[in-house]
Order: C-alpha cells, then sequence, then structure tokens
C-alpha cells in the first residue's frame, strides 16, 4: 500500500508543479486552440476539474466507510482497474479518446480561476493520498463515473484519477508547443 | 561566532556534502504534503516558505532565504511522512545535502557536532518563541514581535504570506504597517 500511496503523491506533486507554472502563462496562451474542435490549455484543465468535482467527495466518502488496512499490507489491482488505469497513462503518442460529452468542455468561457480550482484539487488529492495510508485500498471499493454498474478498488480509483489529470497535462504541454509554432509562422507574414 | 555562520563555514570547507543542485521556479513546490524528505538544503538565492494546510486555509510556519538551511525538520527526524509543503516564493537555487551525508560529516569531527549541537539548541529557543508569538493575543503585539526579530522578512517575503504567518489578514497587516 506504502508503495502505492508513494508513487501517487509522487505523481502529484509533478501534476502541481505543472499547474504552477501554467498559472504563470498569459491568458491568450492558455485559451488558444489549434483548431475549433480542439482543446485549449484551459480546457484540458477544466475537463480534469469535472472529474475532479465527482471524484474528490465520492473517495472521500468512500474512505470513511473503508475498512482499516493491515501493516505490511499489499495492493493488488484488479483485472478492470488495471485496464482503466493503464489505458489513462500518457503514451510517447498521445491517443486520442472519446471524451462523454458531460465532460466535454469544449466550449466554455475558461479564466484563469480554472488552475485555481485545479490546484485545489490537487492539495486535496494529497490530504486524501495521506488519509488513505489507513485504508483497506484492495477491499474499499469506490464507483466511477462512467458507468454505475462498475465499481473499482479504491486503489485503483486512486489510479485512474492521477494518471488521467497526467494525461491531460501532456496533452497541455503538446497545445502550448503547437502555440509556439503558430506565434512563430505567423510573425513571420 | 554565529552558530550557523559556523555551520556554513563547515560546509564551504566540505563542498563534497552537497550532492545536487536543484532550481526552482517562482510557486514550485519543492515537497508536498504527505511525502517523506530527510534532506537538508542549502538556501543559494531566492526565498522559500514552509507551510501547512487544513479544511480551511494555509498556515505559514518559517521562511528560508539566501544562506539559510531549510528542511522538513519533521521528516528529517522522524524519516516519516510529513504533513509539510515547502514552496519557492520566488525563483530559488538550492544545494542538497542527504541526511546520511550530513550526519556522518557532523559525527567526523567533535568540533562540528558542538557547532550542530549549539544549532539544535538555537532552533528550540526559535520555536519557543514562536510558541509566544502564536499565543499572543494581539495582532498589533505579534505584529511588533515579529518585526523586532526579523526585519528583513518584510523585505524579502510578499505581505500575503507575512500576514499568514502572523494569523491576521492581509488588510490588518496592512493598517498595522501604516501605524
Amino acid at each position: 500500500m506504502e508503495k502505492l500511496i508513494d508513487d501517487l503523491v509522487e505523481r502529484t506533486h509533478i501534476v502541481l508543479n505543472e499547474a504552477e507554472a501554467l498559472k504563470e502563462l498569459q491568458k491568450a496562451n492558455l485559451q488558444w486552440r489549434p483548431s475549433s474542435e480542439s482543446w485549449s490549455v484551459l480546457v484540458c484543465i477544466e475537463h480534469l476539474n469535472r472529474y475532479g468535482r465527482f471524484y474528490i467527495p465520492e473517495i472521500k466518502q468512500r474512505m470513511q466507510d473503508g475498512k482499516p488496512s493491515k501493516p505490511g499490507q499489499v495492493f493488488k489491482t484488479g483485472l478492470l482497474g488495471n485496464y482503466f488505469a493503464k489505458s489513462m497513462l500518457p503514451k510517447e503518442k498521445l491517443n486520442t479518446m472519446k471524451t462523454f460529452s458531460n465532460m466535454n468542455p469544449l466550449n466554455s468561457t475558461l479564466e484563469k480561476d480554472t488552475i485555481d480550482e485545479f490546484i485545489q484539487q490537487q492539495k486535496q488529492m494529497l490530504q486524501i493520498l495521506g488519509d488513505c495510508r489507513t485504508v483497506d485500498l484492495n477491499k474499499t471499493k469506490s464507483a466511477i463515473s462512467i458507468s454505475k454498474l462498475i465499481k473499482l478498488k479504491l486503489g485503483d480509483t486512486l489510479r485512474v484519477v492521477i494518471y488521467h489529470n497526467q494525461r491531460h497535462l501532456v496533452q497541455a504541454h503538446k497545445v502550448l508547443r503547437e502555440f509556439e509554432v503558430y506565434q512563430n509562422s505567423t510573425q513571420k507574414v | 561566532m554565529n552558530p550557523i555562520t559556523q555551520l556554513q563555514q563547515i560546509l564551504i570547507d566540505h563542498p563534497e556534502v552537497f550532492t545536487s543542485d536543484l532550481e526552482l521556479k517562482r510557486n514550485e513546490y519543492l515537497k508536498v504534503k504527505g511525502t517523506t524528505d530527510t534532506n537538508l538544503y542549502l538556501v543559494k538565492s531566492g526565498c522559500l516558505r514552509v507551510f501547512i494546510e487544513d479544511e480551511f486555509e494555509e498556515h505559514t510556519i518559517r521562511f528560508g532565504y539566501e544562506g539559510n538551511i531549510i528542511a522538513a525538520l519533521d521528516s528529517y527526524i522522524s524519516e516519516q511522512p510529513s504533513p509539510y509543503y515547502i514552496q519557492a516564493i520566488r525563483q530559488t537555487e538550492l544545494s542538497v545535502i542527504t541526511k546520511q551525508d550530513f550526519d556522518g560529516l557532523i559525527q567526523s569531527n567533535p568540533e562540528y557536532f558542538q557547532v550542530w549541537h549549539k544549532i539544535l539548541g538555537l532552533l528550540i529557543y526559535q520555536q519557543l518563541e514562536r510558541e509566544v508569538d502564536i499565543l499572543t493575543y494581539s495582532p498589533a503585539e505579534r505584529y511588533r514581535r515579529v518585526l523586532e526579530r526579523s526585519p528583513n522578512l518584510f523585505q524579502e517575503v510578499p505581505s500575503k504570506y507575512i500576514a499568514s504567518y502572523l494569523r491576521m489578514t492581509p488588510e490588518t497587516l496592512s493598517r498595522l504597517k501604516k501605524s
């Protein structure tokens, strides 16, 4: 359990620092999108916020009702949980995935306070991870946002949420690189 | 001589204890809640703050400036996860010393051990002062105590963090500064 938590805390530490760095950028960079159907940096972040708004209270609730862990207990990933978690991890070349329409903020007007909410969520996640050190992440189950029929082990749910954050931060950085290319090309004309 | 200055001299004489250098951008976190970090960090430039967070707000606990040594001291002692966040207030450069290397250096020479012993004493004294700060009821008195003790704080650190350190709103701090 400790190994899993330490890994997820470290991932969240990196995510938090990346979010702080994004906050330093101009609003115009953060709102820019490569095409009308693709996501800006702020849309990526807002998408994560929407998942956070579901998962953070859900996980907190399950933790409260959860079973305590035994010392030295090891987390064993579930078949489905591992599949979901792994599919979230960003790969070398980012594969596209289908987004559920209620989680797609494509045409919302977004300001920099989107990042403030995300930063706040990461701090809540660190609190949750700390509290999870005494929870049995195998036996405690949690609901997921995409189906009412499926429940995952809490340890897998945490992996899904945190890997998902990493995935969309990779996407956000890709958008920023495209923005740089775009800016350079327009300056030349 | 001030034991902190003595320790700085010891470290300068033994550059091999620094395992690496780190650069932090403004607002970047050196450490977050829930991690175990037993390193000591020498602040080469810039400024950091140590804080904890409860359900409602952040509480700034300490600051580190150029020339200071900063650490998550609870983790350093217990080697367990600590609730502290350490964040760069502005662009900051650090040198990293692991606990193992530091302990080895300190124990290699009785004089070094004496210096470290004095520093730990100083640290306890500072914590007692801080305890009085926190127990002092009047915001004006809390402000006066800290101003007297660390006047340079107000040159180095943005007001919102000083206000958090003094357990008052930024508005109250700004009023006290003018009076």
